[in-house]
């Protein structure tokens, strides 16, 4: 049934998200045989990280833009999972001013999930009406300009949100399996979407915004389909991170948080699934031994000083050597199958 | 060979530009495959051919702004390792394809960036010159550049090139889009240069009137000189521009 | 109208030193295409400078203000030599993410070899005193951030009109090939536009030192991000823009800091950026677009 609605580019990006969908079990194969059960609390964040990440390469990597409000999203759709889902009796000690009723009542997990993807998905498209028409250098300072906003509301309304200090009591529903599958439901999702006909004129806008609207792209409803879907994505990280984790706060969901991700997708090269993938693993991998290093560990016997910034220093250090010397990151247009099948070739020719 | 000292092909006076060998390419694509052409002192040399000839692409790479290799040598100077600013300071001028006036500039302006690089004290008299020798931008010699007509956009190009007073003079399609009156009003500046003993390399579709200014034509198709020698050769232009139709249809 | 006035002066002032920044982002933008993240870090560089040079050289403030000017220019040139020079001809994406990563590794640098805490720095404070003009109590600070930031411009718009590279900056922000092909060296003319912003990120922290009187890693990022605001509203590149669209959100903020209700203020900028959001629904490239269009150039 389904090849009759996949374009041979389609099936090709199937072929591609089924190996990265391996290489993602692989991982998680290698953590259930030899890992630390402290070592699951990191895979986990690498998924969500993962999840953003593709969603912000189905935007950024697909139109060329710079966008940074993704922490934004991904933050009201854990605090609208997180609110809908904790039990009432939870939320009379932890949200007691809550107003409109908010902490009367209770959903089941997976409505819960679906009212934070409705919720964010709306705002997706309200902000999607704005950025949609503006061109490249202001889509990015609104994009900043909406992360800006929905922090300061969250730090604002401490009545819903708690501002800086935790809300806590959320069901712990989501565990590594859940995780997982959502992952490669990502991979795949991004793939489709990026090779799928409204993909396909999103690059081609980006090659050639004259040309591509002289050849009848409508330019505006491709960004604004390519943003909502993006927004879908942050939600979908947000909702399993709240479900993870059982508290938040807003801290997490601001600039330091984006510098990271954006980091990540443009370590592997923004306009393929692939090296969003690779990015995020990578700069996870990194970060983790850059963590322990700025904890000043005792390395050879010897006291290292506490080195606070150092993970934040070595990731500016990563955007601008990347786009000095390799603008197109790690993967440039280049998905894994192309990698795969170009090995396959020049091994007929060598024949 | 001792600098300077190379022959043109046309004339045996001394060339100021010569190029041998020159490839063009942009990006990946070669647009120009080689090609070798002299501009001998105080000539008029019109390199002609259809659309997509690589005619502007060849005056790209004498300025330096598209990647060539060959060699382009001025009054037997070496280009090949300097960038735009100091082809330009060695003396090569051009008034480019689409005339590129700027346009938030006063006209006074635009021919003020084309002496930026001057130190002598003539060149407020030179503009003055200039703008008495075109009455109409003298008029408007406060106006923005932009609200010039194109053949007033024209001469703008044409003078500010020609204010840095360079060895030799690009001209890439000066009568492009404009009406036959002005066309015949560029012509004659061009003609007028050309006894002051200014160098030119005029890059031209409108072969006929080319013809009629330039001492040497060379023919350009497909990335290749295809035909060149003294202008009297060509006669009105008729027959080649049926030849360059012919080669193009 | 003694309240009427001080806020009418609050918004000017407020608009002086969005516009200060914002002209300082545009004219880098306006030649080289470049959307610069790193200018808050040049504000707080300066910030720092100050810092160390008022701990262990002089306290005079003359010495002081003169030695923010040196460092915001000096580290705004140094930046455009190590990290932008290398994706000058880049695309906008390129550009601005460089820019995003060389804001990171600054901030991150101050946190590193700084303190995560404000360092206090507080030889400027004395510009701010409540003067009495008659019946109206104003803050002198906001005198002379209006008054130089005007000098400022006026300045700044002499040296494009007529100097030789003034004319040439103006030139090259709609063709810069065409200036180098009138001799005019790349070089030197995006070293100029990024030494004027730099005076001018410099400029912009002496105010923000004699306001806070304390200089802390992130210090330039709220203004900066507001200027960036200010740079789309009045059309990103125009430098009459980044003027315009400086008062205005600075009348914005005031406006908004007036009309909300108190318990309300730690929503002033989201209402703010809420109202730009709206004018850019009516405007999607800026009051004052430059008129460069694609077709402009032929």
């Amino acid at each position: 049934m389904t090849g009759v609605f996949l374009n041979t580019d389609q099936k090709r990006g199937l072929i591609g998200s089924t190996l990265l969908a391996i290489l993602i079990l692989l991982i998680v194969g290698a953590y259930a045989l030899w890992g630390e059960s402290y070592q699951a609390r990191i895979l986990y964040a690498t998924f969500v990280n993962l999840i953003v990440v593709i969603g912000l390469q189905t935007f950024m990597g697909n139109g060329n833009y710079a966008t940074f409000s993704h922490a934004a999203f991904m933050g009201i759709a854990a605090y609208a999972a997180a609110i809908c889902v904790t039990p009432a009796a939870m939320k009379a000690v932890s949200l007691p001013d809550a107003p409109w009723g908010l902490n009367a009542f209770e959903m089941h997990p997976i409505s819960a999930a679906f009212v934070a993807l409705a919720i964010t998905g709306a705002i997706g498209a309200l902000t999607g009406l704005f950025m949609s028409r503006l061109t490249n250098v202001s889509i990015t300072i609104v994009s900043i300009a909406i992360l800006v906003i929905v922090h300061s509301i969250f730090l604002h309304r401490t009545d819903i949100f708690k501002g800086n200090q935790a809300l806590f009591g959320i069901p712990r529903v989501f565990g590594l399996g859940h995780v997982t599958a959502l992952v490669i439901l990502a991979i795949v999702a991004a793939r489709l979407f990026r090779e799928s006909r409204l993909g396909l004129r999103l690059r081609a806008v980006a090659d050639d915004e004259v040309g591509a609207r002289a050849m009848g792209v409508n330019v505006v409803r491709a960004r604004l389909v390519a943003w909502i879907v993006s927004t879908l994505f942050f939600a979908t990280a947000g909702i399993a991170y709240a479900f993870y984790l059982g508290t938040i706060s807003a801290r997490p969901f601001y600039f330091n948080y984006v510098f990271l991700t954006v980091a990540m997708l443009i370590l592997g090269g923004l306009r393929s699934v692939t090296g969003a993938v690779f990015g995020t693993l990578l700069i996870s991998l990194g970060l983790e031994i850059i963590r322990w290093l700025e904890t000043g560990p005792t390395l050879v016997g010897v006291k290292l000083p506490e080195m606070l910034g150092l993970s934040g220093l070595l990731l500016g250090i990563v955007i601008v050597g990347v786009m000095a010397f390799r603008p197109h990151g790690l993967m440039g247009n280049r998905e894994i199958e192309d990698l795969v099948f170009r090995r396959r070739k020049t091994m007929e020719t060598s024949k | 060979m001792i600098p300077g000292a190379c022959q043109s092909l046309n004339g045996g006076s001394r060339s100021v530009l010569e190029i041998n060998g020159l490839k063009v390419y942009h990006g990946p694509i070669e647009a120009v495959h080689g090609i070798d052409l002299a501009v001998a002192e105080g000539t008029c040399v019109a390199l002609l051919g259809p659309n997509g000839a690589g005619k502007t692409s060849t005056l790209s790479a004498i300025t330096g702004t598209a990647r060539a290799t060959g060699t382009i040598r001025l009054a037997g100077r070496d280009l090949g390792a300097l960038d735009i600013e100091d082809r330009f300071r060695a003396g090569i001028s051009i008034a480019p394809e689409g005339r590129r006036i700027f346009s938030n500039l006063s006209v006074f302006e635009n021919l003020r960036m084309g002496a930026a690089t001057r130190t002598d004290g003539d060149v407020t008299g030179d503009i003055e010159d200039w703008l008495t020798r075109f009455p109409i931008l003298g008029e408007r010699r406060g106006q923005s550049a932009g609200t010039l007509s194109g053949g007033e956009q024209q001469m703008l190009t044409i003078a500010r090139a020609l204010l840095s007073r360079p060895r030799i003079l690009l001209l890439d399609e000066p009568s492009l889009g404009l009406a036959p009156k002005i066309i015949g009003q560029v012509f004659d500046l061009i003609e007028d240069l050309r006894r002051d003993g200014m160098t030119i390399l005029l890059v031209e579709q409108n072969a006929g009137a080319a013809i009629e200014v330039a001492d040497h034509v060379y023919v350009m198709v497909n990335g290749l000189v295809t035909r060149q020698g003294p202008a009297r050769e060509f006669g009105d232009g008729s027959g080649l521009m049926d030849e360059l139709t012919g080669v193009h249809g | 109208m003694d309240y009427a006035i001080q806020q009418l002066l609050n918004a000017l002032s407020f608009g002086a030193e969005y516009a200060l920044i914002a002209v300082g982002l545009a004219i880098v933008f306006s030649i080289m295409g470049l959307v610069n993240f790193a200018h808050g870090e040049v504000i707080a560089f300066g910030g720092y400078s100050m810092a160390v040079v008022g701990t262990i050289l002089t306290g005079n403030p003359l010495v002081l203000m003169a030695g923010v000017l040196i460092a915001c220019v000096a580290v705004s040139l140094l930046l455009e030599r190590v990290a932008f020079r290398t994706v000058r001809n880049a695309d906008i994406t390129t550009g601005l993410l460089t820019a995003f990563g060389v804001s990171i590794i600054l901030q991150n640098l101050y946190l590193l070899l700084g303190s995560p805490r404000p360092i206090s720095a507080t030889q400027f404070i004395f510009l701010d005193r409540t003067l009495m003009l008659g019946p109206i109590h104003v803050s002198s600070l906001q005198i002379y951030e209006t008054v130089t930031t005007i000098a400022a411009i006026l300045f700044l718009t002499l040296f494009l009109k007529r100097s030789h590279l003034g004319i040439a900056m103006r030139a090259a922000s709609r063709d810069f090939q065409m200036v180098r092909l009138c001799g005019i060296r790349a070089n030197r003319v995006v070293a100029t536009a990024f030494a004027i912003s730099g005076l001018l990120a410099g400029l912009a922290c002496i105010f923000i030192m004699a306001r806070r009187g304390s200089v802390t890693p992130h210090m330039g990022f709220d203004p900066v991000l507001t200027a960036f605001i200010a740079c789309v509203l009045g059309g990103f590149g125009s430098l009459p823009g980044a003027v315009l669209g400086g008062f205005i959100l600075g009348f914005l903020e005031v406006g908004v800091l007036v009309l909300l209700p108190q318990t309300a203020g730690g929503l002033a900028q989201a209402a703010v950026f809420l109202v730009v959001a709206l004018l850019l629904f009516w405007r999607p490239d800026g009051i004052l677009t430059p008129a460069a269009e694609k077709g402009d150039k032929l």
